[in-house]
């Protein structure tokens, strides 16, 4: 459609204007509480106190050395499953289903979905009165509660994310590449690491990127699988506003987190054009 | 080892590890679902008989009723909002040229990945500073951040897919922009733009980190009311209340299904990542 270019203005108004107002605005006064003393005038007093203390950089350690437990996870188990759905599943039907279980519990509250993870890995869990009746252990597990478990909760709410986006890339790898490959003798293995594999590496990248981002801003699975054992940078902020009242500390550690997510999805971005100006 | 044996070696690993992951995706879901029909007063599984006890005692506490009715409407202010601000601008980027346009994109989609209880924080001091915390405004423009890039980017991916010709036809036989819009265009990226409210809506609809904060003990949607509800209380009423947010996340998935085809929209969804 031809759009003039008053039309056009008009209609994006709307649009700008309202991320303006409710979504720069808010982030623009965020980092001005960051600098404000509580008394009122600018200070580096807050940054000063989040940086020097090592309460909150262990709490920030623990929150990417949790994501990057996650996105191994998720590679580990998304990658197998996209390949499988993209590759090996021929019936319509059987695709269908796999989407289905994949999308729905990316459709459910996080609650809910660390609520099934308590009913499972509880002490008297799904997990520990099997392997009771079974035999092969005579004390339930400690699994609930413990950094295992919010690694289990978080690679559950993102291996849809995972292996969706290792999906969007396999679809699109063409076939007769993969064939050519195997006519000139390569076995399918081989073929799988000299020419599939490679081809999908952007959409690993891509993958791995929203995994870990969104794993470091996780909120709610740590908070409930913990059991407060645990700390991480998201719970740190909501303590600020609900248990300690430092709105100031909390728009700091805000800032800091904000950053943190920016600067890796910088760098995966830029890896991203690197590799795709490379190939 | 014999290279046969090692390529189907490969081939059953793919599908066991395939296997094991659709089980760890299904599982959590289909024992919250079973122990909401428990007959025991404590959490079961497998559940003990069979009852729709739970159900009942949800339905007849008004707390939660009120809360799925604020839920409900908050997701729906949020998605007919998204509609009318992120229609028109996935018109635009797909049909106009101008300078800036990449950038003001990705400032549209960036809340796709920035941390979301960053933007409920953010909500909330802007909202004390101006007044409005802590009420269903707070809630509503924060949701509105929220889910706008999900209708944005379902209908930017329809309409780029779509040629322009039919439009240029329209616009040549002297049917004004607005005429073009609402009779070619919009005909033919309906599933599109259905698919960006599905995902809008139950965005909304299951968001806990942006609500949370401006929430009171009135003023609660559903998924605060169960992060609540679960500090001090897991028992099958909270099953129940769970599986119910489970069967309409279903009825969402099959709304998708029908509309554009679960595949194509799960992809283009969660997956693309261009901003």
């Amino acid at each position: 459609m031809r759009i003039t270019s008053a039309n056009a203005a008009f209609l994006m108004l709307g649009p700008i204007a309202f991320f303006a107002v409710f979504f720069l605005a808010p982030f623009g006064l965020l980092v001005v509480e960051s600098f404000t003393h509580p008394d009122g005038g600018a200070t580096l007093a807050n940054y000063l106190t989040v940086l020097g203390d090592a309460y909150y950089w262990k709490a920030l350690l623990n929150t990417l050395l949790i994501s990057l437990w996650v996105t191994v996870v998720c590679f580990l188990l998304g990658y197998p499953l996209a390949y499988f759905l993209v590759f090996h599943v021929r019936r319509a039907w059987i695709r269908r289903f796999i989407y289905v279980l994949l999308v729905t519990p990316l459709f459910t509250s996080n609650i809910v979905r660390a609520f099934g993870w308590i009913v499972i890995l509880g002490r008297r869990g799904v997990v520990n009165s099997s392997l009771l009746a079974v035999g092969l252990i005579q004390q339930p597990l400690e699994i609930l509660y413990s950094k295992l478990s919010i690694v289990i909760g978080l690679s559950y709410i993102l291996l849809p994310v995972m292996a969706l986006s290792v999906c969007s890339v396999l679809q699109s790898v063409d076939r007769s590449l993969i064939e050519a490959a195997r006519d000139l003798g390569a076995r399918p293995s081989r073929a799988f690491l000299a020419v599939t594999f490679p081809l999908s590496v952007p959409g690993v990248i891509a993958g791995s990127i929203i995994v870990f981002a969104l794993s470091v801003s996780a909120y709610v699975i740590p908070s409930i699988l913990s059991g407060g054992r645990e700390m991480v940078t998201p719970i740190l902020i909501f303590q600020q506003y609900t248990a300690t009242f430092r709105p100031d500390i909390g728009a700091t550690l805000s800032i800091v987190l904000l950053a943190v997510t920016l600067l890796l999805i910088g760098a995966y971005l830029s890896l991203f054009e690197r590799l795709r100006t490379v190939g | 080892m014999n290279p046969n044996l090692s390529d189907r070696f490969g081939r059953l690993l793919i599908a066991s590890v395939s296997c094991a992951a659709m089980l760890y995706l299904a599982l959590p879901l289909f024992v919250v679902i079973a122990i909401s029909f428990t007959t025991t007063e404590y959490l079961k599984f497998p559940p003990d008989g069979l009852t729709l006890r739970w159900y009942w005692q949800v339905v007849s506490d008004p707390t939660f009723v009120e809360a799925f009715v604020i839920s409900g409407q908050l997701a729906a202010a949020a998605t007919a909002s998204a509609l009318l601000l992120g229609v028109p601008a996935a018109l635009i980027f797909a049909r106009k040229q101008f300078p800036g346009s990449r950038a003001l994109s990705a400032l549209f989609l960036s809340p796709l990945v920035l941390p979301t209880i960053v933007l409920g924080v953010a909500i909330l001091q802007y909202a004390s500073a101006l007044g409005f915390a802590r009420t269903f405004w707070a809630l509503f423009v924060g949701h509105v951040v929220l889910v706008t890039p999900y209708v944005i980017r379902t209908s930017l991916a329809s309409l780029t897919g779509l040629e322009p010709v039919h439009e240029e036809a329209a616009q040549d036989l002297g049917a004004t922009a607005v005429q073009t819009f609402f009779l070619v265009t919009l005909p033919q990226v309906k599933p599109g733009v259905i698919a960006g409210a599905l995902f809008a809506f139950i965005n909304s609809w299951i968001n806990v980190e942006v609500s949370i904060f401006n929430s009171t003990a009135q003023l609660v949607t559903i998924p605060v009311k169960l992060f609540n509800y679960i500090q001090f209380n897991i028992d099958p009423t909270l099953a129940a209340v769970s599986a119910a947010t489970i069967y309409i996340a279903i009825v969402v998935v099959v709304a998708i299904d029908l509309a554009v085809g679960i595949e194509k929209a799960a992809v283009n969804t969660t997956a693309d990542t261009r901003m």
